[in-house]
C-alpha cells in the first residue's frame, strides 16, 4: 500500500545551482536544428527555447518527432551509428551538439526519467547515490544528506526512509517512476528530460507526478514529453505542438488550449486528426 | 462551427451539434416572444400578449436544459481550443437569450395594461425601434448558428441605431408627459418597454461579441459607442 506523502521538501537548493540557474531567462535554445535518422529527415529546421525553471511540455501524434527532440537534448543519439543533428542546441553558452562535447558532463547536466520506470535491481539508496559517484567524491555523510535531499524533492522521502537499504524492484510503480525521479536529479542536473513518464502509471500516481512537476521546476528547467493532452494543460507553462517532424506551434499552455493561432494544433488538441 | 475535419469520436461531434441545435430552438422561441410581444403591443392584442407572458417559464425550462447539456459536456469531454470556446460562450449565449426572453415578457404585460389606458401617444416610433431589434436578433442569432464572425460584428455595430431611436422616443415621452399630465401613466409603461426593447439590443450585441470569440478566438475591443445618452440628463463631473 502506497502512502501518499504530500510534504514537499523546503530544503533550498544548494548555492552554486541556485546561481547557476538565476543567470539566463532561457535555459536551452534551439536553432536551425535538423536531425536525420539515416536518409530519414525526422526534425526539420526546429526553432524554440525552453526557459529556465519552467515546465515545457512537447505534444503532437506519434512520430511527429518530440521525442527524437528529447534525445537530442542529452545526445541519447549518439549511441546509435547514422544518426545526426544538424544546427545548434545551446545550453547556456555551449552547443552541446558540437563535436568534442563531454558527454558524461552533459548527461549531469541533462537529467532524463523514461516512459517506464527503470529502477536498477539494487537497493533503493545505490539507485539514487549511482550517478552520484559518477561525478562527484562525497563522504558518507554528505552522500546521505544528497540522498535525502533527491528523495525528498521526489516527494518519495517519507514513504521509504525506513527501508533504504530494501531493493527498489519491491516498490510500486508510482515509487519507482519517482524514485528514479530522485536518482535524475540527485546528480543536480540544470535540465530535467521526462519521456510520457506517467504513462505506465494508475491516476493516482500520476497526479503525484505531476504534484512533484510542479514542485521541480522551481529548481529546474523541466521539458515533458507527453500523449496527455490534459497533462499538458495543467503541467506546463509553455506547450509546443509537433507534426511531421516540424514545430507547428509553441505558445503558453492557456494560449494553446483556448485559442491555438495555427489550424493543425486546434484540429489535433480537439481531437480531429492524430 | 465552421470546420472542416470531423472529430474522430464521432458522439463528441454528435454532442456538439446537439449543443448548437438547442441554441437555435431557444433563440427561435426567444425570436418569436420578442416578435410576438411587439405584435401584441401594436395592435392592441391581449390574447396574444397572454400567450408572450406564458412562453416564458418555456424558454427558462430551455436555458436549464442547455445549461445542463453544456456542463455535462465540458466534464465528460473536457473539450479545447475552439471546442471549449463553443461550450464557454454557450453557457453565456443562454443567459443573454434567458433575459432577452424575460424583457419580452414585460413588454407583454405592460402592452396589457396600455390596452386598459387610453393613450393619445403614436406607436410608431416604438414600432420602428422594435422591428430594427427583432431584426437584429434574428441576425446574432443566425450568426451564432452559422458561426459567422463578420455577421456578428455587422449587429455589434448595428446596436448604435437602437440606441439612437431610444434617445429620441426618451425625449418625446418626457415631452408628452410634461404637456399632459394625465398620460403619465400611459407614457411610463411605454418607456419601459423602449427600456426594454433597448435592453434586448444590449443582449443582442453580447451575443455577437460571444459568437466572435468562440469563431475567432479573439475578443472584440470594449471601445463600442454607447448610445443610450439619457443617462446625460445627470450631470457628472469626474473632477469631483
Amino acid at each position: 500500500m502506497e502512502i501518499a506523502s504530500h510534504q514537499m521538501s523546503t530544503v533550498p537548493l544548494p548555492a552554486d545551482l541556485q546561481a547557476a540557474a538565476a543567470m539566463d531567462k532561457v535555459r536551452v535554445s534551439i536553432r536551425d536544428l535538423n536531425f536525420y535518422y539515416g536518409d530519414n529527415h525526422a526534425l526539420k529546421d526546429i526553432n524554440i527555447d525552453y526557459l529556465d525553471r519552467k515546465t515545457t511540455a512537447m505534444i503532437g501524434p506519434s512520430g511527429c518527432g518530440k521525442s527524437t527532440l528529447l534525445r537530442v537534448l542529452n545526445r541519447m543519439y549518439d549511441l546509435y551509428p547514422g544518426q545526426r543533428a544538424e544546427g545548434e542546441v545551446m545550453l547556456g553558452d555551449q552547443n552541446i551538439i558540437a563535436s568534442g562535447v563531454d558527454l558524461n558532463r552533459l548527461r549531469r547536466r541533462v537529467g532524463m526519467v523514461f516512459q517506464k520506470p527503470t529502477p536498477f535491481p539494487k537497493s533503493i539508496y545505490e539507485n539514487v547515490v549511482f550517478g552520484v559517484r559518477l561525478h562527484e567524491k562525497l563522504s558518507k555523510s554528505e552522500m546521505d544528506e544528497r540522498v535525502e535531499w533527491a528523495l525528498t524533492r521526489a516527494a518519495l522521502w517519507g514513504e521509504v526512509k525506513d527501508r533504504l537499504n530494501s531493493s527498489a524492484i519491491g516498490l510500486s510503480g508510482g515509487q519507482q517512476q519517482r524514485l528514479c525521479i530522485a536518482r535524475s536529479i540527485a546528480v543536480r542536473p540544470e535540465v530535467l528530460l521526462l519521456d510520457e513518464p506517467t504513462s505506465a502509471l494508475d491516476p493516482i500516481s500520476t497526479l503525484k507526478i505531476e504534484e512533484l512537476i510542479d514542485e521541480l521546476k522551481k529548481d529546474f528547467t523541466i521539458i515533458i514529453v507527453t500523449h496527455n493532452m490534459q497533462q499538458a494543460g495543467r503541467c506546463a507553462d509553455q506547450v509546443a505542438f509537433f507534426y511531421l517532424g516540424e514545430l507547428v506551434e509553441v505558445g503558453s499552455s492557456s494560449q494553446i488550449f483556448t485559442a491555438p493561432r495555427e489550424r493543425r494544433t486546434q484540429e489535433y488538441i480537439t481531437g480531429r486528426f492524430g | 462551427m465552421a470546420e472542416d475535419t470531423k472529430h474522430i469520436v464521432s458522439s463528441f461531434e454528435l454532442d456538439l451539434q446537439k449543443l448548437r441545435d438547442m441554441i437555435a430552438a431557444m433563440g427561435g422561441l426567444v425570436e418569436r416572444s420578442v416578435a410576438d410581444a411587439t405584435a401584441a403591443l401594436l395592435t392592441h392584442d391581449s390574447e396574444l400578449a397572454a400567450r408572450v407572458v406564458a412562453l416564458d417559464p418555456k424558454i427558462d425550462a430551455e436555458e436549464r436544459a442547455v445549461d445542463q447539456f453544456a456542463v455535462k459536456l465540458l466534464a465528460l469531454r473536457q473539450p479545447v481550443a475552439d471546442d471549449l470556446r463553443q461550450v464557454v460562450t454557450a453557457l453565456k449565449i443562454i443567459t443573454d437569450l434567458e433575459r432577452i426572453g424575460d424583457y419580452a415578457s414585460n413588454v407583454a404585460k405592460r402592452s396589457l395594461v396600455l390596452n386598459k389606458v387610453a393613450s393619445a401617444y403614436s406607436l410608431s416610433g416604438i414600432g420602428q425601434m422594435a422591428n430594427l431589434v427583432q431584426q437584429n436578433l434574428k441576425t446574432v442569432i443566425d450568426a451564432a448558428g452559422e458561426a459567422d464572425p463578420q455577421k456578428a460584428i455587422t449587429i455589434w455595430r448595428a446596436d448604435q441605431m437602437v440606441d439612437d431611436l431610444y434617445n429620441t422616443i426618451f425625449r418625446e415621452l418626457i415631452t408628452y408627459m410634461m404637456e399632459d399630465a394625465r398620460s403619465i401613466t400611459a407614457c411610463t409603461h411605454l418607456l419601459f418597454i423602449a427600456k426594454n426593447l433597448e435592453r434586448i439590443g444590449d443582449h443582442a450585441t453580447n451575443i455577437a461579441e460571444l459568437t466572435y470569440y468562440a469563431v475567432t478566438g479573439e475578443t472584440l475591443p470594449d471601445f463600442r459607442p454607447k448610445g443610450d445618452q439619457t443617462s446625460a440628463y445627470v450631470h457628472i463631473d469626474p473632477a469631483k
